[in-house]
């Protein structure tokens, strides 16, 4: 079996990156270890409506409601509404993430790209030191694919990157260790996708309620893992849930754990390898979500793929121009969210009460972490000095 | 005596892949859906144990 490329995950890096890939003339194949794409959903299943821009999708089935905008909680119950007006593109749909990831897959393979199912990558292929494909296990059989490009798309735990020597390993700094019920029979008739904020919520991260339908909800919890203890974003939640009536009298039709990188991206690039998605950190260090980014490194990705087969140059330098673009694309956003984490990090309940408050009236002219900036120093111009470094990356 | 090793409770881990993500051993796998410990690479540095979400990781023998 020989592959132009070969594509360890059918998650939305993955697939989306076969997409390119495959509709650039290029051979592909996604090995992916589960025997359903998408499912378990391992997801918040927020997204921003930009997604649309991306034509990735077909059809409506992957969506579950349309959402009106954001609504954040600071510790004292302080509420800052982002609405469409002012949210503009950046409110979003509440997904169907396993149809979504399937229907992602779908068009992957309408472009030609390969699946295998039940296949795990367990090495890569090298010959004299040079990667030539990847060593997989598909149910009790050991394979050997040849490729001359291998794809990391393995999200959080990704140990493609670390077979070619590129340090993967997070800090627990660094990863929101999360857990999400499914709720129904609940009382949140609400067109907006909640944030609750707090030292005793979530430390170091938040609360989410993102409504599915009239009834439905996810209702998680992610912590920075550097302040949990064994099993603390379980008992976080449960509290949050059970303080509130409204939620307690739901019942669960889905628990997940899950894991969420908050770090700053890492190399993604070495000679005949690529990281894509949460394998090379592309998830906003601020929210957590990466599925935006997964698509938008994915196409950069699969088109990188593309010429390289026409020039049938597989180096690092070659390979570059996908790293370049992504980075031009949100490196730079991802980076400014990066430090922002570490000045919240730093922020007491109260600095967070009070920052809510004076935002709760202002009419945002446009959604921007500049204009945010802009609004808090103008009311706190104690914040100034915290805020410096922020201001810089933001005009940048 | 020797520190004790992490342990994960297979009823209990739903395979976030969180511990694998954090471990600087590289001492866990995903088997089977399920995260598994090798003992030899363990340091006992308890990560994985503070970072799992519903506590399925205690020491070994407790
Ligand atoms: C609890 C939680 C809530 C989240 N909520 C949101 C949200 O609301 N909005 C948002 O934008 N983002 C959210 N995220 C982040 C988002 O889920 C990820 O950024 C996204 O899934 C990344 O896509 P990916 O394709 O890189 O990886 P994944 O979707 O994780 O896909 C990786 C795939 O690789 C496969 N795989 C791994 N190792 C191997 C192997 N060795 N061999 C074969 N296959 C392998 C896995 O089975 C999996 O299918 C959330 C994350 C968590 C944990
Ligand atoms: S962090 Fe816990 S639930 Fe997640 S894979 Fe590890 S043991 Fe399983
Ligand atoms: S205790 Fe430390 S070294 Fe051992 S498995 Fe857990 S994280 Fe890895």
């Amino acid at each position: 079996m020989k592959y132009d490329a070969v594509i360890v995950g059918s998650g939305p890096a993955g697939s989306v990156t076969a997409r390119f890939a495959a509709e650039a003339g290029a051979k592909v194949l996604i090995v992916e270890r589960r025997a359903e794409v998408g499912v378990p959903v391992l997801c918040g299943e927020g997204i921003s409506q930009k997604v649309d821009d991306f034509k990735v999708l077909e059809g409506k089935r992957w969506i579950a409601t349309k959402m009106e905008g954001a609504r954040i909680f600071s510790p004292n119950g302080t509420k800052i509404t982002l609405s469409a007006e002012y949210a503009g593109s950046e409110t979003g749909y509440v997904i169907y993430r396993d149809i979504f990831d399937q229907e992602l897959a779908r068009g992957a393979a309408q472009k030609g790209a390969e699946i295998m199912l039940n296949t795990r990558a367990v090495n890569l292929l090298k010959k004299d030191g040079k990667i030539t494909g990847l060593t997989v296990q598909h149910f009790d059989e050991t394979l050997d694919i040849e490729a001359d490009v291998v794809v990391g798309a393995d999200g959080v735990e990704s140990r493609v990157g670390k077979w070619a020597g590129i340090q993967t390993t997070l800090k627990p700094y660094d990863l929101e260790t999360c857990v999400q019920y499914t709720l129904t029979n609940i009382d949140w008739d609400s067109p907006y996708c909640d944030f609750f904020l707090g030292k005793h919520v979530a430390p170091g991260g938040y609360v989410w309620v993102f409504p599915k339908g009239k009834d439905v909800a996810n209702v998680g919890i992610g912590i920075l893992a550097s302040l949990s203890v064994s099993g603390k974003a379980k008992q976080l939640l449960d509290k949050f849930i059970a303080a509130r009536p409204e939620l307690k009298k739901g019942a669960p039709l889905r628990v997940i754990t899950g894991a969420d990188p908050v770090a700053e991206p890492i190399q993604s690039v070495t000679d005949n390898l690529l990281l894509v998605g949460d394998a090379a950190r592309q998830v906003d260090p601020i929210t957590g979500g990466g599925l935006m980014s997964s698509i938008e490194a994915g196409q950069y990705a699969g088109q990188t793929i593309g010429r390289a087969v026409e020039k049938q140059r597989f180096d690092s330098q070659t390979l570059l121009e996908y790293e370049t673009l992504w980075k031009k694309a949100f490196g730079k956003k991802l980076h400014r969210n990066y430090v922002a984490k570490e000045i919240m990090l730093d922020m007491e309940d109260k600095t967070l009460d009070n920052l809510a408050d004076s935002l709760k009236d202002y009419k945002f002219e446009e959604f921007s972490t500049l204009s945010i900036i802009k609004a808090l120093v103008t009311k706190h111009p104690s914040l100034l000095v915290k805020l410096t470094p922020l201001m810089k990356l933001a005009r940048a | 005596m020797a520190k004790p090793k992490a342990f994960v409770k297979k009823e209990k881990c739903l395979a976030c892949g969180g511990c694998i993500s954090v471990c600087p051993q590289d001492a866990i796998l995903m088997i089977s859906s399920k995260a598994v410990v090798d003992h030899d690479q363990c340091n006992s540095c308890s990560i994985c144990v503070k970072t799992c979400p519903i506590g399925a990781i205690s020491w070994e023998g407790k």
